[in-house]
């Protein structure tokens, strides 16, 4: 049986973070220099302000990616992506910042930082990794891992997934998380000893087991219901924006046939040549143009990509929930029989099935004293099953008080984040349409000129 | 009614040219002229050349020593003039009123022709018929044959071959009509072909099937001499005009091949895209369901993306409608040209063997035969009205291309200014709430 969890601030968790520098209270994350300007609706924001607890300003950026290869597990060569992580420490008088650590780590090590966070911190919806493959890819992009373009937004990503632990108020004070920015080597090793693998319910990985829980909070199944519903509805968005991308890249590719054919046509037009010769070049201009405007629109793809993912971290804060309920009333239930074992064997009446009743009926009645000590062990065994209750039952009211708070952060987050992106989609349909009339007033006025 | 011998036409009574009254000696009994133009001074004047004097290509009398082509072309100028001045037209021609008739053998079509014209060849100074497309047909015909060393404009295709295109359908009738609005005004503005009696009988007679059935015997006297010109005869050298003209033919017609699929493929692409647009936008909708704050938002971009698909389909309607036909037509047109290219080279060609025949029979005569100069005359007269033609041809292609291709840029415009009014009304409802916190 797995253990309850505990408040999060103490047991099981390693050691919380020393309070490092300048006893500074308000601190923040802010976004890395690496950031592609894109970030603004991001975390690091300050919108945390008030709720970090570093003592020391931070700046965390994942600057570079490197093609590596080296020996695996089983000592065969693969080839590998290296993220560069950099932290700067902003130092307070003089704004300065100073690089204070700088780290090579891979996507795995990504995944098993956020496999830890997922088992410590189960109340708590874990900030989600960029996609480990390439999906939603519309023919122009590559599913390849490799693909300079796929290594970049990924870079993004993983640097995004840094910036959202660090600016949550619980997760940042994890000294595993500390210890990623900070300490290369030997951090695996450092990982793998807290045992979390160990403490992690496998039960929760099998996503379609139900447990038939009795009462189960009507909110968690409501939330696990609209994640459900989210997951769905934005997988079936980001495929359809896929197919919307490759349309239009057709659409406007195709007009670069004009620049050509009205270039050849012009070569035998006397007054009319020099109009059709400039009205071919804005066509040639109109079809390049496209290949900015869809890389633009993959950030907004990614932004909706990074949610999508989230909704899958806030179906397992329900799914915890469900599991503890579950053990609850499991526990409960347990402890009922056993107080109606004890009080059968106290008053002699047997209503309830034992082995032990069996077998006293086939072989014969036990002796009073054998009969005593199974009571004794009875009542033992019930003090301790209402102790464990009681500690269960508090548990379960911590986790969902918890659990609620963190949820009710993570739809703030949600809803601001989520209307900055559309915001920033319209403002790139925006360009993109004053783009389109720039480019065909100008060949019109060619055209007026024929 | 110009031509030779005067000769009645059936709708009009048996009344030759000279017994006409001219609509604007006042004296008709029928209704007097609209009076708002006067026939030019340029026109009056070339009429009262007379017959004799006027050196028509599709009538008049024999050349005389003067050169009939030299007159000719003198004329077609005077012509060409009175039509850049729009005040002296004298002739106003238009398509429209689309009607489906249904009848036990079949369903058609029929067009209303409205006429106005000050012109004497017309009884009266407004006619109203209606035709159908095959009598357009009959009519191109007729001009071909009769008119053989002009350019005869083209008229749309009969058969649609694309695709399951309704007949009947209103996009295709009211392409179809302003195709034939603008073959009726091609001829209108043309100088020779608009004096054309096939041309007036078409609109004018109540009942054009009698005039078909009929057979107007009327050449003009080139048209006469040239359909009868035979084949066989080898082109020495083409004289450096025509192998231009001939050469830009073939290069224009391939070029608006080529443009013709280009603008369907984008049409098609457009299309494609349009289909994922409209998967695209309810997606938010349903997205929005699920939401509480953000449910306005996500159901505003919804419908935003809804006009934008709107604003698409109708792009796509007006290139398939308005831009494509038109290309058509153009290269419809440069086939046919072609075509009467060739009938001049015919020509040139049997004068040339006459010459030389005659070359070498030299002893006889010390002047050239007079079929030999007939055949030089027909060649001459060819030229000519070729060349201005041509000439004709290439201001108002230009003009077409140029409205045409602002056109099309026009409805791109249009379309991306549909859809920046969509996304930039739906910043100030992504943003509200925000501010509210």
């Amino acid at each position: 049986m797995e253990q309850a969890l505990p408040d999060p601030e103490r047991r099981l968790q390693p050691a919380p973070l020393e309070p490092l520098g300048h006893p500074d209270a308000g601190l923040e994350s802010a976004v890395g220099e690496e950031a592609e300007g894109a970030r603004d609706e991001g975390p690091g924001d300050g919108t945390m302000m008030e709720n970090n607890f570093w003592l020391k300003k931070i700046e965390i950026s994942v600057s570079e990616a490197e093609k590596r290869t080296g020996r695996n597990a089983m000592n065969m060569q693969e080839t590998y992506t290296a993220y560069l992580i950099e932290t700067r420490s902003v130092e307070h008088i003089d704004g300065q910042s100073v690089l204070t650590d700088s780290l090579w780590r891979r996507y795995s090590e990504f995944e098993l930082l956020r496999n830890y966070l997922l088992v410590y911190y189960p109340h708590i919806v874990v900030p989600p990794l960029p996609e480990k493959r390439a999906e939603f890819v519309w023919h122009k992009l590559s599913a390849d891992n490799m693909d300079p373009d796929f290594v970049e937004r990924r870079r993004i990503g993983l640097e995004n997934f840094l910036l959202r632990v660090a600016s949550h108020p619980i997760l940042c004070r994890d000294k595993i998380f500390y210890l990623f920015l900070t300490q290369e080597g030997n951090w695996k090793e450092t990982v793998n000893e807290t045992g979390f693998q160990l403490k992690a319910d496998s039960r929760l990985k099998a996503l379609n087991a139900t447990f038939r829980v009795k009462n189960p909070d009507k909110r968690f199944t409501e939330l696990k219901h609209y994640s459900d519903e989210l997951q769905s509805v934005i997988s079936h968005l980001l495929r359809v924006r896929a197919r919307v991308a490759d349309r239009l890249y057709g659409v406007y590719k195709v007009h670069g046939n004009y620049g050509r054919v009205f270039s050849e046509w012009s070569a035998i037009e006397k007054e009319m040549g020099d109009g059709l010769q400039s009205a071919g070049h804005h066509m040639d201009v109109y079809a390049s143009s496209i290949d900015d405007i869809l890389e633009d629109e993959e950030h907004y793809a990614d932004q909706l990509k990074e949610y999508l993912f989230y909704a899958e971290a806030l179906r397992a804060v329900c799914r915890k929930h469900e599991l503890m309920q579950y053990d609850l009333e499991m526990a409960a239930q347990d402890l009922a029989s056993k107080k109606q074992q004890c009080e059968e064997l106290a008053t002699g009446t047997v209503r309830t099935f034992s082995l032990k009743g069996m077998t006293t009926k086939l072989f014969g009645q036990e002796t009073p004293e054998q009969r005593e000590a199974r009571i004794k062990v009875l009542e033992e065994q019930i003090n301790e099953g209402e102790q464990q209750l009681k500690s269960k039952n508090q548990e379960g009211r911590e986790f969902v008080k918890n659990a609620w708070a963190d949820i009710e952060r993570f739809k703030e987050q949600k809803n601001h984040d989520l209307k900055e992106a559309l915001i920033s989609y319209a403002v790139m349909q925006i360009s993109m349409c004053k783009k389109g009339i720039q480019v065909w007033t100008n060949a019109k006025e060619c055209f007026s000129k024929m | 009614m110009s031509g030779g011998p005067p000769k009645a036409l059936p709708s009009t009574g048996p009344q030759s040219l000279r017994d006409m009254p001219h609509p604007l000696a006042g004296s008709s009994s029928e209704e007097a002229v609209g009076g708002d133009s006067t026939p030019s001074p340029d026109l009056l004047t070339a009429r009262s050349f007379g017959d004799k004097d006027l050196i028509l290509p599709n009538g008049g009398t024999p050349a005389g020593p003067a050169s009939p082509a030299s007159s000719s072309s003198l004329l077609n100028r005077l012509q060409l003039d009175d039509d850049i001045d729009g005040e002296t037209r004298d002739l106003f021609v238009t398509v429209d009123d689309p009607k489906k008739h249904v009848c036990t053998m079949e369903t058609y079509i029929t067009y209303r022709i409205t006429t106005k014209s000050t012109r004497v060849e017309f009884d009266l100074p407004e006619y109203s018929v209606r035709r159908r497309y095959q009598d357009f047909d009959w009519l191109r015909n007729k001009l071909e044959e009769s008119q053989p060393t002009h350019l005869i404009p083209p008229l749309p295709e009969k058969f649609v071959v694309k695709g399951v295109v309704d007949r009947f359908s209103e996009e295709f009738v009211e392409t179809r009509r302003k195709a034939l609005d603008k073959f009726l005004k091609r001829i209108t503005d043309h100088p020779v072909l608009s004096f054309n009696e096939h041309f007036n009988v078409f609109l004018t007679a109540k009942d054009l099937n009698a005039h078909k059935k009929q057979g107007m015997a009327l050449l003009t006297r080139v048209g006469e001499s040239v359909k009868h010109v035979t084949g066989g005869y080898k082109l020495r050298s083409r004289p450096l005009e025509f192998a231009a003209i001939g050469e830009y033919l073939d290069t224009f017609a391939l070029k608006l091949g080529t443009i013709d699929r280009i603008a369907q493929r984008i049409i098609k692409e457009e299309i494609e895209y349009l289909v994922e647009l409209r998967e695209y936008g309810p997606v938010y909708s349903t997205w929005s369901a699920l939401e509480g704050e953000l449910a306005e938002p996500l159901e505003g971009v919804s419908a935003c993306i809804g006009n934008c698909s709107t604003a698409l389909e109708e792009l796509t309607e007006d290139m398939t409608e308005d831009f494509l036909p038109v290309l058509r037509e153009y290269i419809l047109y440069s086939d046919s040209m072609k075509s009467v290219l060739k009938k001049r080279d015919q020509v040139q060609a049997e004068y040339e063997a006459k010459l030389e025949a005659v070359a070498l029979r030299k002893e006889e005569r010390p002047k050239v035969p007079a079929d030999v100069e007939k055949c030089q005359d027909r060649m001459e007269c060819f030229n000519a009205d070729l060349k201005a033609d041509m000439e004709r041809w290439q201001n108002s292609k230009r003009q077409d291309f140029r409205q045409l291709l602002m056109g099309m840029a026009d409805k791109n415009i249009q379309y991306y200014e549909k859809c920046l009014m969509a996304w930039e009304s739906i910043i100030p409802l992504l943003q509200e709430k925000q501010e509210a916190k």
